[in-house]
């Protein structure tokens, strides 16, 4: 896969940048807490989809328990916040702390089996952690979950920084991990370390019998991802104020990342980033039947007509099957995902020109 | 009593512009319309269309936000958000789920958004102060302490034991079965909690069938509750009375199996023949429009909407208004005498009454508490046809 | 004692409807190598042909798979030349979300038409039993059992004695070297997911009876027929076969003496052993 910039021109770190202070400044201009709320989801997304990223894509072990690490960091951080009454801003360490050493211990199975077999695998191991969780009740609760009940303020030295009573300083921690997974991705990118998470994903054996150790390259990868996918997990269950097993340790979930991944286009810098601009937009939008809702408002569609009436009645029962059409089209007609469709339009536009 | 004329004066004030003309409110109604809990979400949305059916009956208009949860609490504070800031709704009834009606509990104090939560019933979400969050329901707690005060009210059952659904409310259940009988002086022989959507429970039953329990409580929802129960038969599990904490127990589809339902208690939020007003007419005029028996889900969203559109359409655009007029205000409808208290450390919340029914020959009976009964209950079990 | 052999013959029983829905995933991973993540979706779509063909036209739930066998293979054919023949040279994770996308579309468009109501199917034996030495067995779980095994049975003639059967294993053998001995690959694919739904179908039809039906059922046993796959060894029926059984009796079993909530725990566990000390499952070797 070639970097995308690998020798950055001035003009796209310069529009790079303009899209990062534009994003600082974004809380200043927008008063809807709705338009923040969806911000801070598509950034928990992008984190998770680019911590997969770097073990899906780049490494090309394909982990359908993604989820484990995901939950690892929101558990940690919520049980520590509310049963020991450490702040998140420090439970979040030791959440990548248990995310790494699950990690090593999933790795350390999972690795020595391949293809198909990792998949199912990752996902046994995955669903071993939800049942646990369900079960240990007397360390996370069980199936009633956590309530965060509230979050200590962040001082420093005496001076309140926040209270975290509003969205915006979630809004910048999830702009701060993102940035922070985008950095690592193209530090990984362009290092030998990334030059052997590939070499491992077009050919293992070849890899391997160039002298890279399967098992150091491929844990090392997993272990990266690990820690990136607890932070989401962590800043999820402290916004949100609220966890279960059935939502931060389940399989849909895992599926769910890897989606963000295959949607935007897997093995690249911005195809997470894409794929959670479109995914997340799209599944508020199918769910709260804006789609249905604006062609009767601009006068399409008679809302009194049957169709309008269908669409108002059935639209909102119908968005995860929408949402199943257009996953079934993209696989089909775009399977390098939606950045590598635009580019492969892009390209073609250029040879037609020329 | 100060406050009482307080409030008696602002509900006259209030009451006075409503007589003129029909007013037209904006209510919001979260619900898990699909997803795993949308089986029970849609009794929710039937019993809010007929609510909308009869305010338009009493000249209130409810132009209704429906939002979609999918079961999941993200997307629940995304619809809360969504209509308490760009909708602009007056108020908001929902969600369905405990852990749902958790997240948002919250946002409602920040949104100053009143939220009236028809049937969650997790302790914790009226227990923490929240002055815009009401709630319809009894609580988990009560579900099992009705069964255990009716138990001990017909027979003397000794022990106990205990099977649940490894889920938030049959846990909670679970839990709060245990705790009370603790108190009753009953003992705790076994306690099972299972995955739901298993196929066969036999070997659990069996051995729960081997500690030879005088009661078996049971926390399923719909499906798994027959399945318990058909399995029971198969195994011959014979116990003083097998008592279901409400969800699966109360459905019409379990009560149709004559066969396995056949003197089974369950407690519940409504049944269709409780004398309270309007009842047994909600309970007809569901069958006929949705062609099956409601659930108490059904009614608490019905009346839970009729509570807070017609308190709406009062207070006009004033949220606050709404607030207030919520707090103060009493109402007696399909789901008995409403009001919400503070009280034992809650807030907002309805002390409602639970009742307990049995399926007799397919149907279910109020069997208790002997003010509601409609037919006498049948206890200890009868045994298997 | 008698706890220990209620369990073990009550999981050996459900055990036997685990193994028809493992050997139809099987038989797709074997020839396609795709792990087929509809395959709950199309148990529940037996479910509900079942469901109606018994509440429409009173057809008995262990008859109806007469009618829903066919229906399933020709809709699994469907399946397989419209959408997954497109996509089997691509990368693997493309084929797993492809399925993923179809389980959607299938349970939600099922969601659509019928509701998301839990459906009971009651027989009049659906909750009838008899005693043997004071263990009960359950008689529509008996019957289905010995359908299943007649079924597996007639799959095994199928493959071994049919030349569609052969051309079929050859497939699963070797690809490419079954094209070139001029077996139109294509073709035994569609038959394969045909199979393979039909497998899922009859298993549904066969659970009917005595299990509920809703339209997101399907999940719970795409997850076990995962395991199953993998613990008799891809593309292996007799393996499917056993380790369907194992996994009905580890749960059972599992379930009594490690509480019921622990149950899925043991079983992925025991998967987990299973996948490390022999990668290739109990019958890694024969393919199909």
């Amino acid at each position: 896969m070639k970097p995308l910039f690998k020798n950055i021109g001035v003009l796209p770190a310069m529009a790079g940048l303009v899209v990062i202070v534009l994003l600082f400044l974004l809380p200043r201009f927008v008063e809807s807490t709705y338009a923040l709320h969806i911000m801070i989801l598509i950034f928990i997304s992008i984190v998770m989809g680019s911590s997969w990223n770097l073990l899906g894509g780049y490494t090309g072990q394909y982990s359908v328990g993604h989820c484990a690490y995901f939950g690892m960091g929101a558990y940690t951080t919520m049980m520590l916040m509310q049963f020991r009454q450490v702040p998140p801003w420090l439970g979040i360490w030791v959440g990548m702390a248990v995310a790494l050493l699950v990690a090593l211990i999933i790795g350390s199975i999972c690795f020595r089996l391949r293809g198909p077999y990792f998949v199912l695998a990752s996902i046994a191991v995955a669903e071993i952690f939800r049942v646990s969780a369900l079960n240990l009740k007397d360390l996370t609760n069980g199936a009633e979950g956590i309530l965060a009940t509230d979050i200590p303020p962040l001082k420093i030295g005496g001076t309140i920084i926040t209270d975290f009573s509003s969205k915006v300083p979630f809004y910048y921690t999830g702009l701060v991990f993102v940035l922070l997974v985008i950095l690592v991705t193209w530090l990984l990118q362009n290092s030998k370390l990334g030059y052997y998470f590939q070499a491992i994903r077009e050919d293992q054996d070849a890899a391997h019998s160039l002298g890279i150790s399967l098992t150091i390259y491929k844990n090392v990868a997993l272990s990266i991802s690990a820690v990136l996918t607890s932070l989401a997990g962590s800043l999820y269950a402290v916004y949100v104020g609220f966890i279960d097993p059935s939502t931060v340790l389940a399989l849909d979930l895992s599926v769910q990342i890897v989606l963000i991944c295959i949607i935007g286009g897997i093995g690249t810098i911005f195809g997470p980033v894409i794929g959670a601009l479109v995914l997340v937009p799209l599944s508020e939008a199918l769910r709260s039947n804006v789609i249905g809702e604006s062609l009767i408002n601009s006068g399409v569609v008679s809302a009194d007509s049957a169709f309008g009436g269908f669409l108002t009645e059935n639209l909102s029962h119908a968005h995860v099957l929408i949402y199943g059409v257009l996953v079934v089209v993209v696989i089909l007609f775009m399977p390098d995902g939606v950045l590598g469709f635009a580019k492969k339009l892009a390209f073609g536009k250029r040879k037609e020109a020329a | 009593m100060f406050g009482k004329i307080q409030a008696t004066a602002l509900a006259l004030i209030l009451a006075l512009p409503v007589a003129a003309h029909a007013a037209k409110v904006k209510i919001g109604f979260v619900n898990s319309i699909t997803g795993p809990e949308a089986p029970i979400g849609e009794n929710l949305t039937n019993g809010v269309t007929l609510a909308l059916e009869d305010l338009k009956k009493k000249g209130i208009d409810v132009e209704l936000v429906r939002e979609d949860d999918t079961g999941k609490p993200e997307k629940s504070m995304a619809a809360f958000e969504k209509m308490a800031t760009r909708d602009k709704v007056a108020g908001i009834v929902g969600p369905y789920s405990s852990k749902c009606a958790n997240a948002i509990a919250k946002l409602a104090e920040k949104y100053k958004t009143p939220l009236l939560i028809p049937v969650a019933s997790k302790e914790e979400i009226t227990r923490q102060n929240l002055k815009w969050t009401f709630r319809l329901s009894a609580t988990t707690y009560d579900y099992a302490t009705i069964l255990l005060d009716m138990a001990t009210s017909l027979g003397r059952p000794k022990t106990i034991a205990i099977i649940n659904e490894n889920t938030d409310f049959g846990t909670s259940g679970a839990k709060s079965a245990k705790d009370y009988a603790g108190k009753k002086g009953i003992r705790v022989v076994a306690e099972e909690a299972y995955a739901p959507g298993s196929p066969d429970y036999r070997s659990t039953l069996t051995k729960i069938k081997s500690k030879n329990p005088d009661l078996v409580f049971m926390v399923s929802y719909v499906a798994d509750a027959i399945l318990l129960m058909r399995q029971s038969r198969e195994i011959g599990l014979t116990p003083q009375a097998f008592l279901g904490a409400g969800a699966g127990f109360a459905t019409v589809a379990f009560a149709k199996e004559r066969a396995i339902s056949n003197g089974v208690f369950s407690s519940t939020q409504w049944t269709g023949d409780v004398n309270w007003p309007g009842a047994k007419d909600f309970n007809k005029r569901y069958i006929a429009k949705f062609g099956k028996e409601p659930t108490y889900h059904a009614a608490t969203a019905y009346e839970s909407m009729m509570i807070m559109a017609e308190t709406a359409a009062k207070a006009g655009d004033n949220r606050e208004k709404l607030r207030l007029a919520l707090k103060s205000g009493s109402w007696n409808g399909i789901m008995g005498e409403v009001k919400f208290a503070d009280y034992e450390g809650y807030t907002n919340q309805n002390k409602h009454q639970m009742l307990v029914e049995q399926i007799q020959n397919g149907a279910h009976q109020t069997v208790y508490p002997p003010k509601y009964v409609s037919k006498k209950p049948v206890y200890p079990f009868p045994g298997w046809k | 004692m008698t706890i220990f052999m209620q369990s073990l013959i009550s999981g050996i029983l459900i055990g036997g409807v685990y193994a028809l829905i493992g050997i139809g995933m099987t038989i797709i991973f074997g020839v396609m190598r795709v792990i087929n993540f509809a395959h709950g979706d199309l148990l529940m779509l037996g479910m509900y042909g079942t469901f109606y063909l018994f509440t429409l036209f009173n057809i008995d739930p262990f008859i109806s798979i007469v009618v829903i066998i066919p229906l399933m293979f020709l809709y699994g054919g469907f399946l397989q030349k419209m959408f997954i023949n497109r996509i089997l040279g691509t990368l693997p994770q493309n084929q797993i979300l492809l399925t993923i996308g179809l389980g959607l579309v299938m349970s939600n468009s099922v969601m659509l038409a019928f509701t998301s109501d839990y459906k009971i199917l009651s027989t009049s034996y659906s909750s009838s039993s008899f005693d043997i030495l004071g263990i009960s067995i359950s008689t529509p779980l008996l019957i289905s059992f010995a359908i299943t095994a007649v079924i597996t049975v007639a799959l095994y003639w199928f493959l071994l004695k049919t030349d569609t059967g052969q051309a079929i294993r050859a497939t699963a053998q070797d690809r490419e070297a079954a094209q070139l001995m001029g077996i139109n690959v294509k073709r035994m694919s569609i038959i394969a997911f045909g199979l393979g739904a039909s497998l899922a179908g009859a298993a549904g039809a066969l659970i009917s009876p005595t299990y509920y039906i809703f339209p997101q059922v399907g999940s719970t046993f795409t997850l076990k027929a995962f395991v199953i796959t993998v613990l008799g060894g891809m593309g292996s029926i007799v393996g499917a076969t056993l380790s369907g059984i194992l996994i009905g009796v580890a749960e059972s079993i599992g379930g009594v003496y490690f509480g019921a909530g622990w149950k899925e725990v043991v079983v992925f566990v025991l998967f987990l052993l299973v996948l490390l000390l022999k990668p290739s499952g109990l019958m890694g070797k024969s393919n199909v």
